[in-house]
C-alpha cells in the first residue's frame, strides 16, 4: 500500500526564525506513535507565486513528491501590503504498508508582504537544504528586469518558467531570450518547451526510417494547428524545425487568424502556416510536406492519444496510435526538474521564435 | 546546416538530443513458443507497453511461432485478452489496435528446416510491408529442450547472419542448460551459429532496478569502496528467502530444485554485484569482465568436501505468517518422495587479493519466514575497545545491510552511547530506505530487458562464460547431491535446516534475521 499523506502544521505559524522552522518540521514528521519520519531530499524547489495559484502549485508540489522529493519553499509576496512575514509548513509523507515507515517531503510557504517582498532571497536563501540543487519556479508571469527576479536568480541553479503564463507572451519570450544572454544568469527551462517533447520525438520519429531521413532535407511546407492560446507553444515548435533544419527565416506574414512564415531551407523555400483551431488541445496536429512524402502527428478523438502516419502519392505506408503522456502541472515540473543544465535545443528554437515575433 | 546534414549522411537529426528518449531501430522480434505464459504475461504486455510509451519504432513487427493453429487475428485476440485480463480498463483500443497491427502468427513445427524457409519468407515480406529493415530478433521462449534445434535450423536458414548493416539478435530465457556439461552444450550449439554478441541470455533478475541499485550504490558512493575488503569485512551472507512454495510449479520445480531455480542465476549474480570490482566504464564488457573475474575467484569445493560447504533442506507442514501450509511432498506435481531441495545455505570464498579469507554465506530458500533479499556486510569489530566490558554489553560490531527486497535500501548498524550517566554503549540500527524515498514505480524488468536488447546493449544480459562460471562452482554440490537419498527438513515458517545454522556455528558465526 503506498500513498501520500499531507500533513500541516495547525493554522498560520505566524513569523518564525529559522531555527523555529526547521524545529517544527522535524515535528511534522512525527508518526502517531512517536516515530520520527525520514526526511528525503533531491534538490530545493523555490517558487514564487500568487495567492489565486497558491493552490494550485501545492498540489503539483505535493504530486512531484514521490519521484522528486524535495524541500518546496512557495514564496507568495505582495509588495503593497504593510509589512509582515507569515509562515505556514506542511509535509508530504509516504504512506506504506510494511516495514518502509514514513518519508516524507516538505513545503515551507511564506506569505511576504511590503518591504520583506522585494527581498524573497532573502527568505528562501537561508532554508535551503544544503548540497542539493535549487530549482527556481514562476509558475506565472515574470519580470527577469526586475531586481526581485535578480536576486532570487542567484540562489538558482535551474529557473523554470512558463512563456505562455501572461498574455503578452510574445514579450515573454523575448525576454528569455535576453535573460539566456546574461553570463550569470543560470539554466533556464520552459514549461512551453517541455510539452512539445512527446511532439518533437513523435515527429523525428517518422523520419528514422533511412529512405525518409533524407525527406528532411526536401521539406517544402509545414501546416501546424494549435488552440488559439497555443501560439507560443506552435511558434516554439516551428523555431525547433528550423533552427534543427538549419531553415533561415525570410519573412513573416500575419494571416486572418495565424501566421505564414516563408524560411530559406537547405534545398530550396519552406513555408510554415500556424493556425488556431479548436480549443481543446493547445497543440492540435503537424503536417509535413516534401515533394514525394506526407508525415502527420494529430491528436485522435481521445485527446491523450495520437496518430502519426506517413503517406506517398496518396498511399498510407505506416500508421500508429501512441499515449501522448500527460501534461498536467505536476507531470512537466517534474520533466524540468530531471533535466540539468542549460539546453541548447530550447535556446535555438526560441532564437527563432523571437525573430519571428520581432521581425 | 545543409552541409551539416549532409556531412552525416543519413542521421536523423532531429532525434539528436538529450531530451528526447532514444528509439530502437525499426526490426521484427520472433517469439518461438508463441503460445506459452511468457509470451502471454510479460513479452506482449512490456512491448504493449514501450510502443504506447513512444518507445518502440513505427516499423516494428512481433511474429509469434508455435504448434497450435491459429490465425494472426486470433492470436492477437487471445493476447488482448491477456491483457485485459492483468490490467483491466488500462488498454487502450486505439493504441492496442495499431500495435496488435503489427503482431503476426505462424504456425508451425520449430523442429521442421520448412517452418523456418516459410518464417524467412514471412520476415521478407514484412521488411517490404512494414519496413523492418531486415533486424531480427528471435526470442527462445519455447522448452529449452528445443534451444538447440530452433538455433540450428535458423542457421541453416541462413537467419543468423547479419548483411547489409541489418542485426539479427538471439534471446535465450533462462535455464542455461541444467549443469556445467548441458551449458556448454547449449552455449556451443548456438556459438556455432551465433557470434556472442548476437547472443543475449536474459535473466529477468538483472533488470530490476533494485538489482541494479548494487551497482549504483557500490559505485557512485566513495565511502564504502575503501571499507569494501578483507580489511574490514569479516563476512558476507547473502540471502534470498521467498515465503511462498511452489505452488503449480511442483513439476518444474522437481527437475529444477532451488540449486537451479535461484542459486545458479539470481544468487550468483548477487554475489558477483556484490563482489566484483569497480569497472572502468558502465559498459557491457567491462561490467561482464569484472563479473566473471569474481565467478573464476570463487574457491573450488571438491565433491568429498561438500558437507562442509553446503547444506541443502526440504520443507515439511508448518505455519507462515498465520497461515498452515502443507510440506512440499505433498504440493501438486511432487514426488512423495522426493529428495528436492527447497533450500539451500552455502559457504564460498572469493580468493582474491580484495577478499581474500572473506567467507560468503549464500542461503535461498521457500517457505521462509518472510519474502527478503538482502546482502549484509558484517565488519570486523574494533581493535581495541577502551570502555569496560560491562558498558558494552549491547554492542555488536557494524553490520551494513544492502536491502533490494521488500523495502529498497541499506541499513547501517552503529554503536552509540546510551542516554543517562555513565558510559554505557548499544548497538542501533540506522534504515535508509532509499527505495520509498522514491514512490515512483520502476519500470517492469521486461519492459527494461526488451528496450536494452532493441537498442543493442547487452550490460544486463548474461555472457556464455558467466553462465557457464556460475555453473562450473556448483558442479561439485550438484554432484554430491545427487546420489543421496537423504534430505534434511525444515518446518515452513523456519529459516531452514539445523544444518544450516551448524554450517556458520562451526565459524562461530550464526545467521542474521532478514
Amino acid at each position: 500500500m503506498t500513498g501520500m499523506e499531507t500533513r500541516r502544521s495547525p493554522g498560520g505559524d505566524g513569523r518564525m526564525s529559522v531555527e523555529q522552522i526547521e524545529h517544527a518540521l522535524g515535528r511534522l514528521r512525527m508518526n502517531e506513535d512517536g516515530t520520527l519520519g525520514l526526511r528525503a531530499s533531491v534538490l530545493n524547489l523555490i517558487v514564487v507565486t500568487d495567492e489565486e495559484s497558491a493552490g494550485d502549485v501545492t498540489r503539483s508540489v505535493s504530486n512531484i513528491a514521490g519521484r522528486y522529493p524535495s524541500r518546496a519553499i512557495l514564496l507568495i509576496s505582495d509588495p503593497e501590503g504593510e509589512p509582515d512575514v507569515n509562515v505556514q509548513l506542511s509535509a508530504f509523507c509516504s504512506v506504506r504498508g510494511g516495514v518502509g515507515g514514513h518519508v516524507c517531503a516538505e513545503q515551507i510557504t511564506i506569505h511576504a508582504e511590503g518591504g520583506p517582498a522585494g527581498h524573497l532571497e532573502s527568505l528562501a536563501g537561508p532554508l535551503l537544504v544544503s548540497d542539493l540543487p535549487v530549482f527556481l519556479w514562476y509558475p506565472g508571469p515574470f519580470s527577469p528586469d526586475s531586481p526581485e527576479f535578480a536576486g532570487m536568480a542567484t540562489l538558482a541553479d535551474r529557473i523554470i518558467l512558463d512563456s505562455a503564463a501572461a498574455d503578452e507572451w510574445a514579450i515573454s519570450l523575448t525576454q528569455i531570450a535576453a535573460l539566456l544572454e546574461r553570463d550569470e544568469t543560470p539554466a533556464v527551462g520552459d514549461l512551453q518547451w517541455v510539452q512539445l517533447s512527446p511532439w518533437r520525438s513523435l515527429v523525428a520519429e517518422l523520419f528514422s526510417l533511412p529512405e525518409r531521413t533524407g525527406e528532411l532535407e526536401r521539406l517544402r511546407s509545414v501546416e501546424i494547428l494549435y488552440a488559439p492560446d497555443g501560439e507560443c507553444r506552435a511558434l516554439l515548435f516551428t523555431g525547433w524545425l528550423a533552427s534543427t533544419l538549419g531553415w533561415g527565416l525570410i519573412d513573416v506574414t500575419e494571416t486572418d487568424d495565424g501566421r505564414a512564415l516563408r524560411f530559406d531551407g537547405p534545398s530550396g523555400g519552406v513555408s510554415v502556416e500556424m493556425s488556431p483551431a479548436s480549443s481543446d488541445a493547445r497543440f492540435r496536429q503537424v503536417r509535413l510536406y516534401s515533394d514525394d512524402y506526407g508525415f502527420e502527428v494529430a491528436r485522435t478523438h481521445d485527446l491523450s492519444e495520437a496518430r502519426t502516419t506517413v503517406t506517398r502519392g496518396g498511399e498510407t505506408l505506416a500508421e500508429r496510435t501512441v499515449h501522448l503522456g500527460a501534461f498536467d502541472l505536476g507531470v512537466l515540473l517534474g520533466e524540468e526538474l530531471s533535466y540539468r543544465g542549460r539546453d541548447g535545443v530550447y535556446e535555438a528554437a526560441l532564437s527563432v521564435a523571437v525573430k519571428v515575433v520581432n521581425p | 546546416m545543409a552541409d551539416s546534414l549532409q556531412a552525416e549522411g543519413l542521421k536523423n537529426i532531429l532525434h539528436d538530443e538529450q531530451r528526447l528518449p532514444r528509439v530502437p531501430e525499426p526490426g521484427a522480434m520472433v517469439i518461438f513458443g508463441a503460445s506459452g505464459d511468457l509470451t502471454r504475461r510479460k513479452l506482449i504486455p512490456a512491448l504493449y507497453d514501450l510502443a504506447a510509451q513512444r518507445r518502440l519504432p513505427m516499423e516494428f513487427a512481433v511474429v509469434g511461432i508455435s504448434r497450435s493453429e491459429l490465425s494472426h487475428e486470433e492470436f492477437r485476440k487471445r493476447l488482448r485478452g491477456a491483457l485485459e485480463e492483468h490490467r483491466p480498463g488500462e488498454v487502450s483500443g486505439d493504441v492496442w489496435e495499431s500495435f496488435s497491427r503489427g503482431i503476426f502468427y505462424l504456425p508451425g513445427d520449430s523442429k521442421e528446416a520448412e517452418t523456418y524457409e516459410e518464417l524467412k519468407g514471412f520476415l521478407r515480406e514484412l521488411d517490404r510491408e512494414r519496413g523492418t529493415e531486415g533486424n531480427r530478433i528471435f526470442y527462445l521462449s519455447s522448452s529449452p529442450s528445443l534451444f538447440s534445434t530452433i538455433v540450428e535450423r535458423l542457421g541453416e536458414a541462413g537467419m543468423n547472419r547479419e548483411e547489409d548493416g541489418a542485426y539479427s539478435r538471439l534471446v535465450v530465457e533462462k535455464p542455461f542448460g541444467r549443469d556445467l556439461g548441458s551449458a556448454r552444450e547449449l552455449n556451443e550449439d548456438i556459438q556455432r551459429f551465433f557470434e556472442e554478441h548476437q547472443i543475449y541470455r536474459i535473466d529477468h533478475y538483472l533488470g530490476k532496478d533494485t538489482v541494479q541499485n548494487i551497482l549504483a550504490l557500490r559505485f557512485s558512493n566513495g565511502i564504502f569502496e575503501p571499507i569494501w575488503n578483507q580489511h574490514y569485512v569479516d563476512h558476507v551472507q547473502i540471502t534470498v528467502a521467498e515465503d511462498i512454495g511452489v505452488g503449480t510449479r511442483g513439476a518444474f520445480y522437481e527437475e529444477a530444485g532451488a540449486l537451479r531455480d535461484i542459486v545458479q542465476n539470481h544468487v550468483m549474480q548477487v554475489l558477483c554485484l556484490t563482489a566484483m570490482e569497480p569497472p572502468v566504464t558502465f559498459d557491457a564488457e567491462s561490467v561482464r569482465e569484472e563479473k566473471v573475474k569474481v565467478l573464476k575467484a570463487v574457491r573450488p569445493v571438491s565433491e568429498d568436501e561438500v558437507d562442509l560447504h553446503a547444506v541443502r533442506g526440504q520443507y515439511e507442514r508448518g505455519w507462515v505468517f498465520g497461515e498452515e501450509v502443507s510440506e512440499y511432498r505433498e504440493e501438486e506435481d511432487v514426488a512423495p518422495d522426493s529428495c528436492t531441495e527447497t533450500y539451500v545455505a552455502l559457504k564460498v570464498f572469493v580468493d582474491n587479493w580484495r577478499w581474500a579469507g572473506v567467507p560468503f554465506y549464500i542461503r535461498a530458500g521457500k517457505r521462509l519466514p518472510k519474502k527478503a533479499t538482502e546482502i549484509a556486510i558484517q565488519f570486523k569489530p574494533t581493535p581495541h575497545t577502551p570502555f569496560a566490558h560491562g558498558e558494552t554489553a549491547g554492542l555488536e560490531p557494524n553490520v551494513l545491510v544492502v536491502r533490494i527486497q521488500p523495502e529498497e535500501g541499506i541499513s547501517l548498524k552503529i554503536g552509540a552511547k546510551v542516554p543517562g550517566a555513565g558510559f554505557e554503549v548499544s548497538s542501533v540500527n540506522m534504515d535508509l530506505l532509499y527505495g520509498t524515498a522514491f514512490l515512483e514505480e520502476a519500470p517492469d524488468a521486461y519492459q527494461r530487458l526488451l528496450l536494452d536488447l532493441m537498442l543493442g546493449d547487452p550490460t544486463l544480459f548474461i555472457r556464455a562464460d558467466e553462465a557457464e562460471g556460475a555453473w562450473e562452482i556448483l558442479q561439485p554440490v550438484m554432484r554430491a547431491w545427487s546420489g543421496s537419498g537423504e534430505i534434511p527438513s525444515y518446518p515452513a515458517g523456519t529459516w531452514g535446516p539445523d544444518e544450516a545454522d551448524e554450517l556458520l556455528g562451526r565459524d562461530g558465526r550464526e545467521w542474521r534475521r532478514p
